[in-house]
């Protein structure tokens, strides 16, 4: 038997839920097919959580997931020059003709679905997007220049969460568009999704007691996110999240990490996003995405 | 007697590989088993980081290199670390590392001519350095003329300089870090 999960239309982090309930119960129990035929958009957090949904189904030994690719040749094209059907050869078996992956990125595509397993991954990031994140960064979202620096230090950050917390690899994308519907303006994105073992394991051994009843998903999630608690004692770990976020208040940025069944956002007045989502289906590892949206007038 | 350490060059050296940006956790904690390697080497008092070509830093590398070097020979008799060659994309992450942990270090930016301090600094503090490097070395009565603070305000300002190793202090006098 096969259990056929819809991909939504559109796959960004709100549909990812509705995708993450389809599943039912995690690990499945039967071999998994994924339909994208009808999927016409999907956001790099999207893109790079259909990676991690493969990759834990790989993890879990389970018969290797079909992924039938989008009917439409736009969204095909778009896709292959993002980097995903060649990262998806990884953990998928791809049903319908991929496209061959051309070299040239489409122009919003300012880092393609990059797999992170180690820490050089982190340099390859980081020195691919210094000079493309300078020149668009500046002259399409009006950020100061010193931002781009600050851009891939937080890009930096989250890759390295995989790193060193996930005890598995990851993925990463980043991409410029034009949210015109939800926010009338260009916005950049930064996504990172990795089938590790999620904020409530990694906290669970230094942090669950002293938590007690409440302890989950979300209580992890705050803690991280919100306390820079980390699993280890060092005191100068666990800084990443609070530097993004310092950030991320200059630039009415947005952040937001979903883990298990649980997501955190920092929400800036341009969204009405709630700030904790808790008891949402199940989806494996962690999800992070940050949108920094283009500055109107001055930069900060 | 001051050792320099060019960041640049041993960062190539360390990972074996091209890169100018000082990123991640690892990196920076394998920079810093090469810096301790060629402090305790040496015998010399003051060690210059020296940042002079370095692109990125992020915070987990400025946490390794920088705050917990200055932990590491704050266990040192007498020893001295200052950064120079530092440049605005260097200045976030050092200044966070270090206000986390309750540090401070001096540091000669690109293009400045007088050192500054980054990381957890008092009013009175920054304004003491800076007179500091201005007059030279001296005693607190001095310099509280300069200033025209009382001699304990400035005494209390020195001495917490002096225990930062922000400054060199020796029998009642105070004088700046020698700088290149």
């Amino acid at each position: 038997m096969m259990q056929v999960i819809p991909v939504p239309g559109t796959l960004d982090d709100k549909t990812l839920d509705t995708l993450a309930a389809a599943l039912g119960e995690w690990p499945p129990k039967e071999g998994l097919l994924f339909d994208a035929r009808a999927t016409h958009w999907a956001s790099p957090y999207g893109l790079t959580a259909l990676l991690t949904l493969g990759q834990a189904i790989v993890e879990e030994k389970l018969p290797r997931p079909r992924f039938t690719i989008p009917d439409s040749d736009e969204v095909k094209s778009y896709w292959a020059r993002a980097g995903f059907f060649q990262a998806a050869a990884e953990c998928f078996e791809l049903v319908g003709r991929v496209p061959k992956k051309s070299s040239d990125a489409p122009s919003d595509v300012l880092l393609p679905v990059t797999p992170i397993r180690a820490t050089e991954d982190v340099h390859h990031v980081v020195e691919r997007i210094q000079e493309r994140a300078q020149r668009i960064l500046t002259s399409e979202l009006h950020l100061e220049p010193k931002s781009t620096g600050r851009f891939s230090m937080s890009l930096s950050e989250v890759c390295q969460n995989i790193v060193e917390h996930a005890g598995t690899g990851g993925w990463v994308a980043v991409q410029t568009y034009n949210w015109r519907k939800r926010l009338g303006r260009k916005v950049a994105v930064i996504a990172t999704s990795d089938s590790g073992i999620g904020f409530r394991r990694s906290l669970e051994a230094s942090e669950a007691r002293k938590v007690g009843e409440r302890w989950g998903d979300a209580s992890a999630l705050e803690l991280a996110v919100l306390q820079s608690v980390s699993r280890f004692r060092d005191l100068g770990r666990g800084q990443g999240f609070h530097q993004i976020r310092r950030y991320l208040g200059r630039w009415q940025g947005k952040l937001s990490v979903r883990s298990g069944t649980a997501r955190l956002s920092i929400v800036p007045p341009w969204d009405e996003d709630e700030s904790l989502a808790e008891n949402l289906p199940f989806f494996p590892g962690s999800q992070v995405q940050i949108i920094i949206p283009a500055q109107e007038g001055n930069a900060p | 007697m001051m050792q320099r350490i060019e960041l640049a060059p041993l960062l190539r050296e360390t990972m074996t590989t091209p890169y100018s940006h000082m990123v991640t956790r690892a990196t920076g904690a394998a920079l810093r088993d090469r810096i301790e390697q060629t402090i305790d080497g040496a015998s010399h008092r003051t060690t210059q980081l020296d940042f002079t070509a370095i692109g990125l830093l992020d915070f987990s590398c400025a946490d390794e290199v920088v705050a917990k070097l200055l932990i590491r020979v704050a266990d040192d008799e007498e020893h001295y670390v200052f950064l120079s060659g530092v440049t605005e994309r260097h200045l976030d992450a050092i200044d966070g590392v270090l206000e986390r942990q309750n540090l401070s270090v001096a540091a000669l930016a690109e293009g400045e001519d007088a050192p500054r301090l980054l990381g957890v600094v008092t009013p009175d503090a920054a304004t003491a350095f800076g007179a500091v490097q201005r007059l030279g070395a001296g005693d607190a009565k001095r310099l509280a003329e300069a200033l025209g603070w009382t001699v304990e305000r400035t005494a209390d300002a020195l001495q917490s300089l002096a225990l930062r190793r922000l400054i060199q202090a020796a029998g009642g006098t105070y004088r700046p870090l020698s700088l290149p």
